[in-house]
């Protein structure tokens, strides 16, 4: 792990869900909408799919922030998956608080397929914020 | 029943079906019929499909956002292997006769190749010519070169001749080679079977009433302009800003029924829509930005539709909307700060003026000039106002065999009902074309699947250029070295379209050439071209799961514009968890379900009898389950429609013809004991009497209809002369009535109040069509009608006309001061003394009634809840049918494989229902004209080893798809995949890891989150 | 307009190295005698005399650009000066955008017998500009305005979509375009004024940002423009990513320029 020295971003894993985030963030891209390249993508069907066991693993692998996108509440295309994980993440931010990780490196968020501006906007944020509190280093396996 | 059709041997049928009109209608037809076996052309004169629905922002009453719901049938839409979409096309003329006909279509050029363009964008980036963007409602401009918005089907470019110098900027940085200066106006002939029109409705042109200022002042806008401003892909990015200034307004003031239901512009008709999409264009401004306040100005709220009455409750409660009841007089500008003052005169005659910061006119629908000369091309007859001219019980049928009709062209409608008559349409078409269906439809065939099984992964990486796209930002060559050091890489390459047809060559030798047995495309996104590859995978031999994409396109060059090293870098490590991924990855089974061809429909209703007789007629066994010993339900206490239609007369044909047609069997006094099984595979036991009976079906239709409440309001039973709506219509019927001197009319009894909250849509119209009948017996009798809103919607609307003129009196109360009856003694005689409070003169008005005809509500009936239970289906909170989407799944559950229609869905009028029943069975077709339906491959599976049948996977499940199963071992979870959706909710709670969720697996996406270094 | 007291106007002459120049040589040994406010410059060809170096000359405050070429017909490279003609007709309309005279460019033909036509040109052409007087008083405007005008003006010669236009305007016109259309000239004048107006005004507006974040109404304040028109040329610029909105104060939507 680099230190958060001279020039240190973040890397953020985005787990969006295949029919609304996924989209938006599509077009972000269509729109040209620019925003930081700190983050990755990892397409999953619905948020509701999203493990808390695969944010702690992200964060034990090194990732400094995971941001978990789902369709807005009632747009589910799998009804209400997204509520589901909107519950679960409730719970696991309170957990990793509990164990000392600063709740601004889980960030949950709906975007819409129509939402390309609000998808850079999300993403603006939560680089800013994770490159605020710093690598994540308190779970990392060594 | 009068048959519309000429008889047509069936040898000379044709198995395909021409729609015309790419909108939201004609989608939905062309779909239903492409997937129950027909050849489809959808013909739109447009550069794209979409239609309107593709310029809105949210849909009411659920808030959805119109794009996400739309674009995957676009998609669809677009790839169908039997859909043929010719856009910039037009339907000059038709000949030929029912099931065979000869149609010409017109092509205009689009001077760019719809094969080649791959859609990038570059050529609108150097175009130098401006124009005004139409889709946007010129609030902006576009260039000579464009696609309509970013979403569009298929997402190709056109160069508007009209504006386009020809300067050939546009040729010379295409990189695809796809633009066609040459291109040239076509003409050619489709044979096709039946011909579908879809083509929708114009927006009213509001210019037409000047007093609204409309293109004068500019910050008077159209509602379809207020929806893209309010659009996150419109011109101002969903900021809520008005135009002369760009500052948000504050005060928003909307005008209703802005050329509809006005005879000076000659739209004498209600537009059906205006009411709720303002109310909704209200809620979504003041959520986008809160310090909006906005007022709706109009004459009736006629919110008449399902949990439209909810809706315009909580934009008044929750967000504050404010409703004003008025006539607006004139809209005048203030100069310098170009804010508008809105006159109007009140309820109780009040003149009032107000200043707003910006004005929406909310306009009403008209069918354009273009759509009256496409009838007349097609000999078409069209009504007064140039709709199409249709019949009650004919609600699909054009004046022209073998010509249907859906959507806005034969009504103002919403996007619903639409929907419902599209597939209502495609069932008709369906009906005719039964004999002759799968003769004209494709089938691919694909070579025998390699088996991969125990072979390590040999993985293909292609990577794109997408013309600049990519390669402009991204060190594409870099990017494929990178690539080639990632463990199990064999082969990598650059490709400049990776889409393009002589790539897929190339990927399918590669697959050969190097043994592949994995593939990865790092290109642009999944959600459009996924398909694609996996089709050419499959080609070569590979299961189509065995392919994994990556996307360096929309997510990294088009969004790192200007850091190419980083984009770069995050290129690589895309590829780098796109290889961890693929690494893991395995070929998936779609699992084959067997489907009965039988159908269940519930109910014999007027909804149910025509779903059943649709259902035969396109050839399949049906069986009507009705708990009553006659069938007819509500119909039968009806005996006449507003347009003096003989329902009784029409009831007894369908009867008839139910009852000789062989395919069908009619169980009476009989009810569903229990329902299991899944689509394709239900088994049912029905109980007539003591007997049971059980019968295999492969879909389920329910159309348990509705009933007449029976009211405990206004000493309703205890007096002759006090009747309900129906009651009164049976005595009209018989041809003794005796005369009577003043009849009161109340409307909303036990509807729209605390225990019934919504509105029962067909009570207006009944009131209306009752009232000019005692008129037209008898004009001296004095008919009033106390009523809270009038909600003759479309154009019925007409009809609350013709009574007005008629003398038909209409008194509005309030729903806090309701009418009172009490009995008193006038002239000797006992009468029924009514008193309402009139707010127009602010006064009680007292009015001795002969007779009290109570307007009662339709209440679902009380077993809808034990066969929701049965059928694993939701209800609502009013005890009615609740379906999988309010906008573009009108008739289907979640649940697949079982249909709602009638009033089981809500209340409806007879066409509604009719469109609704035969929209149902349009889409139990595109499920029954299969002999195997393929299941998603993406689905959970259990582990029971692991599993510890806690139930909660069953608690997450939206599918009902999990069921605890005892086994030898104890009790397990169990995934049922015929009803597996794949979503991995389940996988994601459960407490012991027994869930995964095949091609999204945990250790899929574990190698995904570890591959970070 | 009466000449400035004691104004001497600072006038640069691009004149191409076959004909002009050598017309001016003659008439230096001719020694026919003109004014010595021209400064010239020797380009190959008349069309090498980019619009963006003409306006690139006015910001840096020259009164006056003439362009002197062969005669048509006889251009050393067959075809040159056809464009050169077409596209000082371009930079004056842009000029006449700026709020300046279009008088301040001359474009004229000088072959290499004419030094005595050199001199009375140049003659004429200081006289002109005496007249007009320094860069701008015409224009109504104080200096910064004019800079920011001008500045607008060159950035908007340097657009790929202008000069495209620019560089095709001979052959749309004279010959056919890509459907094997004629185009005409005042559909094509239209055009290329539409174009160059919209371009115009969206450089201004950026130049107007500045390093600010405006409203659309201040925006419109400073390029005494209309705030409507502000906001159709914003979203215009937005869509292309030179502007988005960092905030919202009052009732306005706050605009900053994206710097790449």
């Amino acid at each position: 792990m680099e230190s958060a020295g001279e020039g240190w971003t973040p890397k953020i894993l985005a787990f969006l869900c295949n029919w609304c985030s996924y989209a938006g963030a599509d077009l972000a891209g269509i729109s040209r909408m620019q925003y930081p390249p700190n983050i990755r993508v990892v397409r999953v069907p619905c948020s509701g799919r999203v493990n808390p066991y695969f944010v702690i693993k992200a964060l034990q692998h090194g990732w400094d922030g995971v941001l978990v996108s789902g369709c807005h509440p009632g747009d589910c295309h799998y009804i209400s998956g997204n509520l589901v994980a909107r519950r679960r993440f409730a719970v696991l931010k309170d957990l990793l608080e509990y164990f000392g990780i600063e709740p601004g490196r889980l960030n949950f968020s709906w975007v819409s397929a129509a939402e390309g501006e609000k998808f850079a906007i999300v993403v603006k944020d939560v680089v800013e914020k994770v490159k605020s509190l710093g690598p994540a280093e308190r779970l990392v396996k060594r | 029943m009068v048959s519309l059709q000429n008889p047509v041997s069936e040898v000379n049928k044709v198995g395909s079906v021409l729609v015309i009109g790419g909108g939201i209608g004609g989608i939905q037809s062309a779909l239903d019929l492409a997937e129950s076996g027909f050849k489809v052309y959808l013909v739109d004169k447009s550069s794209t499909i979409g239609g309107v629905m593709a310029q809105l922002d949210k849909t009411f009453p659920t808030n959805d956002c119109s794009m996400c719901i739309l674009s995957p049938k676009l998609v669809e839409c677009g790839r169908h292997l039997n859909v043929e979409v010719l856009t910039c096309s037009e339907v000059t003329g038709i000949s030929g006769e029912v099931g065979n006909f000869s149609v010409s279509v017109r092509r205009r050029p689009r001077y760019v190749d719809i094969e080649k363009c791959t859609g990038c964008g570059l050529c609108a980036k150097f175009c130098p010519v401006e124009a005004i963007d139409t889709f946007n409602k010129g609030l902006c401009d576009r260039t000579a070169i464009h696609i309509n918005y970013p979403q569009a089907v298929p997402l190709v470019y056109m160069i508007d001749k009209e504006k386009c110098i020809g300067c050939g900027l546009c040729r010379s940085v295409c990189l695809a080679d796809a633009i066609t200066y040459s291109d040239k106006e076509k003409v050619t002939t489709l044979n096709v079977g039946a011909v579908i029109l879809a083509p929708g409705a114009e927006e009213f042109n509001a210019k037409l009433k000047s007093e609204y200022g409309y293109g004068r002042y500019p910050n008077v806008v159209t509602s379809i302009e207020f929806e893209r401003i309010l659009s996150a892909s419109g011109p101002f990015s969903g900021r809520v800003q008005r135009p002369s200034d760009g500052d948000i307004p504050k005060k928003i003031a909307f005008l209703q029924c802005v050329g509809s239901r006005d005879v000076t512009c000659g739209n004498s008709y209600c537009s059906s829509v205006c009411c709720m999409y303002s109310t909704k264009e209200a809620v979504i401004a003041k959520e986008h930005m809160n310090q909006i306040e906005p007022t709706i100005f109009y004459i009736d709220m006629r919110s008449y539709g399902k949990d439209f009455d909810k809706y315009i409750n909580r934009a008044k409660e929750e967000y504050g909307v404010r409703f004003v009841r008025c006539r607006i007089s004139k809209v005048k500008e203030v100069p310098n700060t170009q804010n508008l003052r809105v006159k109007y005169e009140t309820e109780d005659g009040r003149l009032s003026e107000e200043e707003f910061d910006l004005v929406v006119l909310s306009i009403g629908f008209t069918p354009s000039e273009n759509i009256k000369q496409l009838a007349k091309n097609l000999g078409v007859e069209l009504n007064e106002y140039g709709f199409s001219k249709i019949q009650p019980f004919y609600p699909l049928e054009t004046s022209k065999p073998g010509i249907f009709v859906c959507g806005m062209f034969s009504s103002p409608k919403d996007i619903p009902e639409t929907v419902t008559q599209a597939s209502a349409a495609a069932a008709k078409a369906g009906e005719l074309l039964s004999s002759v269906r799968g003769t004209l439809v494709k089938k691919k065939e694909y070579p025998d699947e390699m088996d991969v099984r125990g072979q390590p992964p040999r993985i293909g990486v292609f990577v794109c250029h997408c013309g600049i796209n990519i390669g402009g930002v991204v060190g594409v060559p870099s990017v494929v070295d990178y690539a080639r050091t990632l463990p199990n890489v064999i082969h990598a390459c650059d490709n400049l379209y990776t889409c393009s047809s002589d790539t897929q060559e190339i990927i399918k030798n590669n697959i050969k050439e190097y043994g592949l047995n994995r593939v990865i495309v790092a290109s642009c996104s999944p959600r459009t071209h996924e398909p694609l590859f996996q089709e050419t995978i499959k080609e070569a031999g590979l299961n189509r799961y065995l392919f994994e994409m990556t996307n360096i396109r929309d997510q990294c060059s088009w969004v790192h514009l200007h850091d190419p090293e980083a984009a770069t870098e995050k290129a690589k490590d895309l590829v780098r968890m796109a290889v961890a991924k693929a690494r893991m990855i395995e070929p998936l089974e779609r699992l084959s379900l067997g489907v009965t061809h039988r159908g269940l429909v519930i109910g014999g209703g007027l909804a149910g009898m025509t779903a059943a007789l649709t259902l035969a007629k396109q050839g399949f066994e049906v069986d009507v389950v009705e708990k009553n010993q006659e069938l007819g339900g509500f119909l039968r206490k009806i005996h006449h429609t507003l347009e003096h239609e003989n329902t009784q007369e029409n009831l007894r044909n369908l009867v008839e013809n139910i009852s000789a047609n062989k395919l069908i069997q009619i169980f009476l006094n009989a009810k569903i004991e229990d329902v299991s099984g899944y689509v394709g595979n239900f088994k049912t036991t029905i109980t007539q009497g003591s007997e049971k009976i059980e019968r295999d079906h492969g879909i389920v239709i329910v159309a348990t209809g509705g009933e007449e409440y029976s009211p405990n309001e206004y000493q309703y039973g205890e007096d002759p002369r006090i009747m309900t709506q129906l009651e009164l219509e049976n005595r009209i019927a018989t041809p003794d009535l005796e005369k009577l001197g003043n009849v009161v009319m109340i409307q909303c009894v036990g509807s729209r109040n605390d225990e019934h909250p919504y509105c029962s849509r067909m009570c207006c119209g009944e009131s209306v069509k009752n009232a000019l009948k005692l008129k037209g017996k008898a004009p001296d009798t004095n008919v009033y009608i106390l009523y809270r809103d009038i909600r003759t919607y479309g154009l019925i609307e007409e009809h609350y006309r013709k009574a007005r003129e008629a003398g038909v009196i209409f008194i509005r109360y309030k729903e806090e001061s309701k009418p009172t009856v009490t009995k008193a003694l006038s002239e000797g005689k006992e009468v029924l003394h009514v008193s309402v409070f009139d707010p127009t003169i602010q006064e009680d008005i007292l009015i001795d009634a002969d007779l009290l005809v109570l307007s009662t509500a339709v209440v679902p009936p009380k077993e809808n809840s034990i066969l929701a239970k049965m059928l694993k289906v939701p209800i609502n909170e009013d005890g009615f049918f609740l379906e999988a989407h309010a906008k573009l799944r009108p008739v289907d559950f979640a649940t697949e494989g079982i249909f709602v229609c009638g009033m089981a869905h809500s209340p409806k009028s007879i066409d509604e229902s009719i469109a609704q029943a035969k929209a149902a069975v349009s889409r139990a077709c595109s499920l029954l004209t299969k002999d195997v339906i393929e299941a998603e491959g993406v689905i959970a599976t259990v582990n029971p080893n692991r599993c510890t049948s806690c139930e909660l996977c069953m608690q997450v499940c939206a599918y009902n798809a999990i069921e605890i199963e005892e086994t030898k071992r104890g009790k397990t979870a169990k995934v049922n995949s015929a009803l597996c959706k794949g979503c991995g909710a389940c996988a994601a709670t459960c407490r012991c890891s027994a869930i995964d969720i095949k091609g999204f697996t945990d250790m899929q996406l574990s190698s995904i989150i570890t591959a970070m270094r | 307009m009466t000449p400035q007291e004691g104004f001497s106007p600072d006038i640069i002459g691009f004149l191409c190295n076959w004909c002009s120049y050598a017309g001016a040589d003659l008439a230096g040994v001719s020694r026919f005698q003109y004014p010595p406010n021209v400064r010239i410059i020797r380009v190959m060809c008349s069309a090498r005399v980019d619009p963006a170096i003409v306006l690139e000359a006015f910001v840096r405050g020259l009164d006056g650009i003439m362009v002197l070429g062969c005669h048509l017909g006889d251009c050393h490279y067959l075809t040159g000066n056809y464009y050169t003609e077409k596209r000082v007709k371009t930079v004056k309309s842009v000029l006449e955008s700026v709020g300046l005279s279009p008088e301040r460019l001359l474009i004229d033909w000088v072959s290499a017998s004419e030094g005595e036509r050199f001199a009375a040109l140049v003659k004429e052409f200081t006289e002109t500009i005496r007249e007009l007087g320094a860069l701008g008083k015409e224009a109504n405007c104080d200096i910064q305005q004019l800079k920011t005008r001008l500045a607008a003006a060159k950035e908007t010669l340097t657009r790929d979509r202008i000069r495209w236009l620019v560089g095709r305007e001979r052959e749309l016109t004279e010959d056919k375009n890509v459907f094997g259309e004629r185009v005409t000239q005042e559909e094509f004048d239209q055009l290329m004024f539409q174009t160059i107006e919209k371009e115009f005004e969206k450089r201004k507006i950026l130049i107007s940002i500045g390093d600010d974040a405006l409203s659309i109404k201040e925006i419109a304040r400073k390029m005494e423009a209309s705030p409507g028109k502000v906001l159709r040329n914003i979203v215009s610029l937005e869509h292309d990513g030179l502007v988005s909105v960092v905030g919202i104060e009052g009732n306005s939507p706050k605009y900053r320029r994206v710097r790449g």
